[in-house]
């Protein structure tokens, strides 16, 4: 192996690779503004000046192909003295913004200048000014007095979205970015430009002004938009998601996810929750208490017999209820007829992230013992039977079965009973004769399935009422660290919603079933001993970034 | 017929000065807050009536008003009782102080004391040591640190302060070869003040009267910044109260006292050679014997506004070190008077 | 251990204590007669000086907008957590304003860490100390509280601009 001597550690590198690329591989920061690990090497932020040994002059780590025996020196006094006078030329025009710009507080610039820069500035002169608000597209703005040209979203459309819409015009301190005329910058990862700008030009227009990110907690978790189940962030403020985004893993989506998952995959757990139990009483849904709602489930369910009554699970909940839901139906009740309703548009996914499944557990739902039994109905048999009168009573998990078509939803009218879990009021609670109000994958641990059978993480976000931050051992920010009762931020906007495994498990209790778990991580251990796929995990081995299982033949997966 | 009127007249003489007394302690609080206000150049109570005249009662309101809070592993019976220990003694010492003169009123001689005993010196020093047990009761059934502490001290403390007391009581008894209250002020005639004849025993006996009173600079017991509120930390309401009124009734005790034994008691230096009125001159004496106190009790709040308080060991040594061989002193001073002068 | 070492040793007069004591005791006496400093409150305001940190108040520009630019630096810099800021875009020059901007005076300790902070000199410490409330919501000021005219806090912003 070539080996290259990096601010005095000898190094191991393979051909072909730069010298930013070993030194940040082996834990040596190089600042750098354009280069970016997953786009082609552009080289003109000139930041990333180090000083190799042999060499006339500085060079650029970013596009130096390392070379057995090369000797660089990444802090030495004249790459310091250079990156001071590279970050004294970015400054000439940059507006003093921070206290308006978004991104103060994960700003490259702002950063690198505290930590690279001397302070001052010796232009005096009238700074350049440009527009403020340009509406690249639908979902991105942009500021042209911040930006530094360094044209990582440029290559970001060439060369990830495979969508040519931005360029450079102008020269000298005017260049800036633009679409080409007549494009937009409407591809469906736009976003992900936001986050590679390295300073607050391309900013989101969802999230724009609405926190800072100091005031935020983050919490490592995964997208439910579609099969890919990309890995991400959720940014949480006073209880309330405000934004998603991306959070690398070289298996599932790279450093990216699309707009769609990252703008419209969170937004229902903020509104429009069902908050406590509610049952049907005079015709009316109403809200009750949870032992009301329980003991009338289960009186309704001991009327019938197995043969009257079908089970749907739900490719948006996590495995663990699922798994709950195969356990009371088949194991308790001994129903047969059970199944989930798969969410496919053939033809939509695009070859990047975007898959045709547009449920993300699917799966996962099937892995858990949500497949009909043997001689049991599939979902269609299922819905065949309630038009026939042969099923009278469902009871269904997180899906809105309703909202799927209005066949669909004439079908459910047919129902002597039927039984929600749902997060939020749709098509389907109107039809309810109980809703058990549900956890959104934001609110809950739990596991899921994505198309490539990798098993990953679901994290508790956000708090319901019932849930205690630091106990939970929640990602907490600096407010939730020092709220107490008295602020308003500290205990406003909570749900009354439980994991629907825990209420199946209630459920199924008074019904015989035998189990008591307390926390998911048990439901999991349970369900590690008795499914083949998930033997010897759990949630450590899962860990971060999720982990390949074995699938069988029978559960086929859909891209 | 004789001892109804006989009772009644004690009773009235009882009535009135534990009226008095309770006014006076009241008042007390009052001037003992204007007095420190303007020392430290402020203006003190002045919203509750003329002046905050109205304050005591205010105080007394809001004391009353307040939750009687009893720690739970505290004992009960002692912790209650311990207030009245030592409210009672404070109040019983007063009588034996003489006030006046026997005056004569409708044919009758009345003394203007509760009663004359003539082992009064005796009675008072007594009941003053007695006190000390209200105290330590309070520290030690309140079931806290600090209350423990300031019950320990008060008695260390009051133990060590009753000898030099009692050596410079020893000196008055000498010079008026009477236990009788009565008889020590008569022997007092014009100007033979025992302060003024025997200036050391008067000196060990104010120290000794701060110090039995726990009054700053000898406040130990309850020393705020160490101790919360030392003995009375875990007392609430009118029990609080009870212990607040005591030590301002000692105050009042151990003031007359020292104007008793030291300063003349009623004597006013010769009035009878004035040619006044029989009833004048008693008024004038009764009068007197008020001024002097309340010149004392000046004293006292002022010196709690001026001195700070002394730590626990110089506290012991100048008891043990200084006071009681002063006193010593003291007395053979006045043996040797006696001797020369053959008094 | 070693002798502890005076600054001077006490005279003969002084260890005898009682002149001292009779010395400190002058001291108070006269000072009984000294005029009084009280401040008879209710009836006689005191009217602080400019460098003095009442409640902290926002700035109201001329134009009746406010100063603010919702950066929510006061609220990160407040070490009690007293401050909430909700920003909003605006279509005036500055972009971000603050659609909610409040203090919980319960949590406030007067420190002035977020006037120190401003970068638009948008939060000043009023002369204002009369807080009364009677319950916990009624200390949580809104905007309609902590805007005040910038003639109010001129001088204030005067003293910050010689002494920040
Ligand atoms: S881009 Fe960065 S440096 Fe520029 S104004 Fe925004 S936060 Fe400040
Ligand atoms: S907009 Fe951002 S990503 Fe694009 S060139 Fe400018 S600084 Fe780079
Ligand atoms: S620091 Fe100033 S500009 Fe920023 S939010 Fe606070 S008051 Fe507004
Ligand atoms: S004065 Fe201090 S405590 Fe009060 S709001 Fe400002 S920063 Fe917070």
């Amino acid at each position: 192996m070539p080996k290259i001597t990096i601010n005095g550690q000898e190094l191991e590198f393979k051909a072909g690779q730069t010298v930013i690329e070993v030194a940040r591989q082996n834990g040596i920061s190089v600042p750098h503004f354009c280069w970016h690990p997953a786009l082609s090497v552009s080289g003109n932020c000139r930041m990333c000046l180090v000083e190799i040994e042999k060499m006339p002059k500085l060079a650029i780590a970013c596009s130096t192909l390392a070379s057995d025996g090369m000797v660089v020196h990444v802090d030495s006094e004249k790459a310091v003295s250079a990156r001071n006078a590279v970050m004294e030329f970015l400054l000439i025009n940059h507006p003093l913004d921070c206290p308006v710009c978004d991104q103060a507080g994960e700003c490259k610039l702002q950063d690198y200048a505290y930590r690279y820069s001397s302070g001052e500035s010796r232009f005096e002169e009238e700074k350049q000014h440009n527009k403020k608000r340009v509406e690249l597209g639908p979902f991105v703005m942009f500021d042209a007095e911040r930006c530094i040209s360094c044209s990582r979203c440029i290559r970001f459309c060439d060369e990830i979205a495979g969508d040519k819409e931005l360029t450079f015009t102008k020269r000298g301190d005017r260049v800036t970015i633009s679409t080409y005329p007549g494009e937009e910058l409407d591809n469906p990862y736009s976003l992900n430009t936001t986050d590679i700008c390295p300073v607050g030009a391309l900013t989101s227009r969802d999230f724009r002004f609405k926190a800072r990110v100091w005031d935020m907690s983050k919490t490592n978790s995964i997208c439910t938009g579609c099969a890919r189940g990309c890995n991400d962030e959720i940014w949480v403020k006073n209880n309330i998601v405000l934004r998603l985004t991306p959070r690398f893993n070289k298996e599932v989506n790279s450093y990216w996810m699309c707009d769609e998952g990252r703008l419209n995959t969170f937004k229902f757990i903020n509104n429009q929750r069902v908050d406590g139990p509610h049952i049907r009483r005079n015709g009316q849904i109403v809200k009750t208490g949870y032992d009301e709602a329980v003991a009338f489930t289960v009186s309704q369910l001991k009327a019938y017999n197995p043969g009257e009554i079908a089970f749907l699970g739900s490719a948006f909940a996590s495995c663990e209820d699922n798994y709950m839901l195969a356990k009371l139906a088949k194991g308790t009740l001994h129903v047969k007829n059970i199944d989930f309703a798969r969410h496919l548009i053939p033809g939509s996914a695009d070859g990047i992230l975007i898959c045709d499944d547009k449920a993300p557990n699917s799966l996962g739902a099937e892995l858990s013992g949500v497949k009909p039994a043997p001689e049991g109905l599939n979902f269609e048999g299922i819905l065949e039977g309630i038009n026939s009168g042969k099923i009278k009573v469902l009871y269904c998990l997180e899906d809105d079965i309703a909202a799927m078509s209005p066949e669909y939803e004439n079908t459910l009218s047919k129902l002597d009973f039927l039984v929600v879990h749902a997060t939020n009021h749709n098509a389907t609670t109107v039809l309810a004769d109980v809703i058990f109000p549900a956890a959104a994958f934001a609110e809950k641990n739990g596991t899921m399935v994505n198309f490539q059978g990798r098993l990953q993480r679901l994290k508790p976000a956000v708090a319901t009422i019932d849930m205690d931050r630091s106990l939970e051992g929640m990602e907490m920010s600096r407010l939730d660290k020092f709220g107490t009762d008295f602020d308003k931020w500290a205990k406003k906007n909570r749900v009354d919603a439980r994991a629907s495994w825990k209420m199946l498990q209630t459920v199924g209790s008074l019904m015989g079933l035998k189990m008591k778990h307390q926390i998911s991580e048990e439901v999991f251990a349970d369900m590690a001993s008795c499914i083949e796929a998930f033997h010897g995990l759990d949630y450590d081995v899962i860990g971060e970034s999720g982990i390949k299982i074995k699938v069988n033949n029978t559960a086929k997966a859909t891209k | 017929m004789e001892l109804l009127i006989q009772a009644g007249i004690a009773l009235a003489k009882i009535l009135i000065v534990i009226t008095v007394m309770l006014l006076t302690v009241s008042y007390l609080v009052y001037f003992e807050r204007k007095i420190s206000a303007w020392i430290q150049n402020r203006r003190g109570p002045n919203r509750v009536g003329w002046y905050g005249a109205l304050q005591p009662f205010a105080d007394v309101f809001k004391l009353l008003l307040k939750e009687d809070i009893v720690p739970s592993n505290a004992n009960k019976f002692i912790h209650s009782l311990a207030p009245f220990i030592t409210l009672f003694v404070s109040f019983a010492t007063y009588a034996v102080i003489p006030f006046g003169p026997d005056i004569k009123l409708f044919g009758r001689t009345i003394q203007l004391a509760l009663a004359d005993v003539n082992i009064g010196v005796l009675y008072v020093l007594a009941l003053t040591s007695l006190g000390v047990y209200g105290l330590t009761f309070a520290g030690w059934s309140s079931g806290s640190k600090y209350s423990l502490l300031g019950g320990i001290r008060s008695s260390a403390q009051m133990i060590s302060y009753e000898v030099s007391m009692g050596f410079s009581i020893a000196g008055v008894i000498l010079l008026s070869e009477s236990l009788r209250p009565m008889a020590i002020v008569e022997s007092q005639y014009g100007f033979m003040w025992n302060a003024l004849i025997q200036p050391i025993g008067f000196i060990t006996i104010v120290v000794s009267a701060f110090a039995e009173t726990n009054r700053l600079p000898f406040d130990l017991p309850e020393a705020e910044p160490e101790l919360v509120g030392g003995y009375h930390t875990e007392y609430s309401s009118m029990k609080f109260a009870g212990f607040f009124l005591a030590e301002y009734a000692n105050m009042i005790i151990a003031s007359a006292m020292i104007v008793t034994l030291y300063l003349g008691g009623w004597q006013f230096p010769y009035i009878d050679k004035f040619g006044l009125s029989m009833g004048l001159t008693a008024g004038i004496q009764v009068l007197s014997f008020l001024l002097k106190m309340a010149l004392v009790l000046f004293f006292f709040i002022w010196v709690r506004w001026s001195i700070p308080r002394f730590r626990y060991d110089q506290l012991m040594n100048l008891g043990w070190k200084v006071m009681f061989p002063l006193s010593l002193l003291n007395l053979i001073w006045v043996a040797a008077l006696i001797m020369i002068f053959n008094i | 251990m070693p002798e502890k070492k005076r600054e001077k040793d006490l005279t003969i007069a002084e260890k005898l204590y009682i002149p001292e004591i009779v010395k400190g005791l002058g001291l108070t006496l006269k000072s009984m007669f000294r005029p009084k400093f009280t401040m008879e409150y209710p009836e006689v305001k005191f009217i602080p000086p400019a460098s003095y940190r009442g409640r902290p108040v926002l700035v109201q520009e001329e134009s009746g907008t406010e100063r603010c630019v919702a950066c929510g630096l006061c609220s990160r810099v407040c070490p009690s957590l007293a401050i909430e800021v909700q920003a909003s875009e605006t279509s005036l020059e500055k972009e971000r304003y603050p659609v909610k901007f409040e203090i919980n005076m319960l949590r406030c300790i007067f420190c002035g860490f977020c006037e120190e902070v401003c970068p638009e000199e948008a939060i000043v410490m009023s002369k204002d100390y009369e807080l009364v409330f009677r319950d916990r919501s009624e200390a949580i000021y809104g905007k309609d509280k902590l805007m005040v005219p910038i003639r109010q806090v001129e001088d204030r912003i005067e003293f910050l601009r010689n002494f920040k």
